[in-house]
């Protein structure tokens, strides 16, 4: 059975259903990401698993126990705020020593524990420091200190990085996974930003308008998004828009072209429309390059970005992007210059809106 | 020197002049009591006057249980007002600017119809019921500044998400308020005290038309009746007024929030 179970939820805000039949069950010690645009209901569901918004229906259990009925204060379950939120009257070591002094631990004990969760953050030099005298990391570090502190049976994260500079956003991101991993805690991250779910996480969870798209591994993710948003949304998917030629074979027209699809249009008719989606990196200029399908269009512009060159292509009137890693005898495309671009035919994703 | 600058200048030393001459001269006046010589003769007389140590007795009292029942009032409903119905906000601070905007005397004569010995409250009936109505007639009056600078204390430490903060730590409703919120809007608190203790220490109308014996209506008896002392009075109750000021700024220094990032 699984550790943390979402049942069936849904969350309405007066005439507004921002989470719509929400379900998913995650293992104990996994670390799931919601990812999804501002307004996708993903902190809403994290706030539900906390105990700061009431399901309007559906249910929420934590280790079989029906947390529904339990006020946030009895649900033993640590967060992290994306503003830190830590108290500014009480030093670090007080932060951390909070929710134990709250439970009525002895004073030895939150000693130890207290000294426990800074040598994890490595910030013990900084016990008797305020909040205001540290910089945004070291606060956020203290608040996932605070958050552990009384060993919560899981972990919430919401959006911890989002006001942190970009260099220390890598660093904490990976600290923070290498934290869960140590302490194999059961911790729920919810962000924006796709490179912070598809590096740190075990699963995710792509949200849009209330609805969880698609569940999977971050390799899952990228690789084979199941519907149009998610393919959009994770990673700078091209979404081309064919015309189904012969539903038995699975070929579709792209512009001139004629491709062969992996995925099975039998269901269709002929002359029906379908969305493909094809990675910016799958494709090669190179006639030698491995593939098994070309497509031919015009060059709409190239840029030169360092280490790679980034060409669009006209396919049909769709725009396609891909790139060529730099070399010194690569040769940059000029627009108006017709290209044929190779790629595999199982890297054409037909993606359902 | 530009124009400008000497227009400038110009306007602040008038604006100086405008406020200090009357002091100094008040000051100066309140020194002269002795014939021909400089004396605190005025201030010897005042302090050794019983109605004065009563009425400014008196007085601190009032302020003192003004201070402490309009913070429990205050202080858990800008609380609540931030946290769970934030529409109702506007309405709110509607209420606590009225005492700006309706005249003592008419607030002080609603409480006197309302309240009086023949009303279903009468608070007037006995002393102690008018000491409280006075409690209650200053806690108003002090409303609009008790109210402002606790919310402002409140606006930068983000109340809400301090509270889910504890709370998710397993922490109650009374740990949350006294040890997470109380401490951090204690800069707004001791403002909002320090204004109001100036207020209830220099209010004369409700004081006076319920007939309580405070300092505001002292200060008028002694400039009805004396020369020097109501000069004396005057400074003493000036020296009141600044003293708080310097210490609402001192508590604002001390204070250990930073300003909130971006």
């Amino acid at each position: 059975m699984s550790f943390l179970v979402l049942n069936n939820i849904k969350k309405s805000f007066g005439q507004t259903q921002v989470v719509k039949d929400f379900d998913m069950s995650i293992e104990k010690g996994e670390f799931v990401s919601f990812l999804g645009p501002s307004g996708c209901g993903k902190t809403t569901v994290l706030r539900m698993i906390a105990g700061f918004e009431t399901p309007s229906d559906g249910t929420i259990s934590i280790s079989g126990k029906d947390q529904n009925r339990l006020k946030t204060n009895q649900r033993n379950i640590g967060m992290v705020f994306q503003a830190y939120a830590l108290f500014p009257n009480m030093t670090v070591a007080d932060n951390v020593a909070f929710g134990l002094k709250v439970a009525g631990k002895p004073k030895a004990e939150i000693d130890t524990r207290v000294k426990e969760m800074l040598k994890l953050i490595s910030l013990e030099h900084l016990a008797e420091r305020y909040p205001y005298q540290m910089s945004g990391g070291q606060q956020q570090r203290v608040a996932l200190a605070r958050a552990l502190a009384p060993k919560p049976q899981v972990l919430l994260l919401d959006e911890p990085l989002s006001a942190l500079d970009a260099k220390i956003r890598v660093s904490l991101r990976e600290e923070i996974r290498q934290i869960q991993r140590q302490l194999g805690i059961t911790t729920v991250f919810v962000t924006h930003d796709q490179e912070e779910a598809l590096s740190i996480s075990d699963r995710i969870v792509v949200m849009n308008a209330g609805r969880a798209d698609q569940i999977g591994t971050p390799f899952e993710i990228y690789n084979r998004p199941a519907t149009r948003f998610v393919a959009s949304f994770v990673g700078t998917l091209n979404i081309i828009e064919a015309t189904v030629v012969d539903p038995a074979a699975n070929t579709v027209r792209m512009g001139d072209n004629v491709v062969t699809l992996r995925d099975s249009i039998g269901a269709m008719k002929s002359g029906d429309k379908v969305s493909v989606a094809l990675r910016p990196e799958a494709g090669s200029m190179s006639d030698t390059a491995k593939g098994d399908t070309t497509i031919t269009g015009a060059v709409i512009s190239s840029h030169f970005l360092g280490s790679v060159i980034r060409t669009k292509i006209d396919i049909g009137g769709n725009p396609v992007s891909f790139d060529t890693f730099n070399a010194p005898d690569v040769v940059q495309p000029q627009p108006g210059e017709t290209l044929s671009l190779r790629f595999m035919a199982s890297d054409l994703l037909l993606v359902r809106d | 020197m530009k124009t400008s600058k000497i227009l400038a200048w110009a306007s602040l030393a008038v604006g100086l002049i405008y406020f200090f001459v009357p002091l100094i001269g008040t000051l100066e006046f309140s020194l002269r009591m002795r014939r021909g010589a400089y004396s605190l003769d005025a201030y010897s007389t005042v302090f050794s006057d019983i109605q004065f140590r009563s009425t400014f007795g008196f007085s601190m009292l009032m302020a003192l249980f003004t201070i402490i029942f309009g913070m429990l009032l205050v202080v858990p409903t800008a609380y609540w007002v931030r946290l769970r119905l934030p529409q109702m906000r506007p309405v709110v601070e509607f209420i606590t600017l009225l005492p700006l905007v309706i005249p003592a005397i008419v607030i002080v004569f609603g409480y006197l119809r309302l309240y009086n010995s023949s009303s279903f409250i009468p608070f007037t009936g006995s002393t102690q019921g008018t000491n409280v109505l006075l409690v209650l007639s200053y806690m108003t009056l002090s409303l609009p500044y008790m109210y402002r600078s606790v919310d402002t204390a409140m606006r930068a430490i983000d109340v809400r998400t301090l509270t889910e903060a504890a709370e998710i730590l397993g922490a109650k409703w009374p740990t949350i308020l006294f040890r997470c919120i109380f401490p951090n809007v204690m800069s707004g608190v001791l403002s909002g005290a320090f204004i109001t203790f100036a207020i209830v220490m220099g209010e004369f109308t409700m004081a006076a038309l319920l007939n309580r014996p405070a300092f505001g209506p002292y200060l008028q008896l002694i400039g009805a009746n004396r020369a020097y002392e109501p000069a004396a009075l005057a400074v003493i109750a000036f020296a009141i007024t600044w003293l708080s000021m310097g210490l609402l700024q001192l508590v604002s220094r001390f204070s250990k929030t930073a300003p909130l990032r971006p």
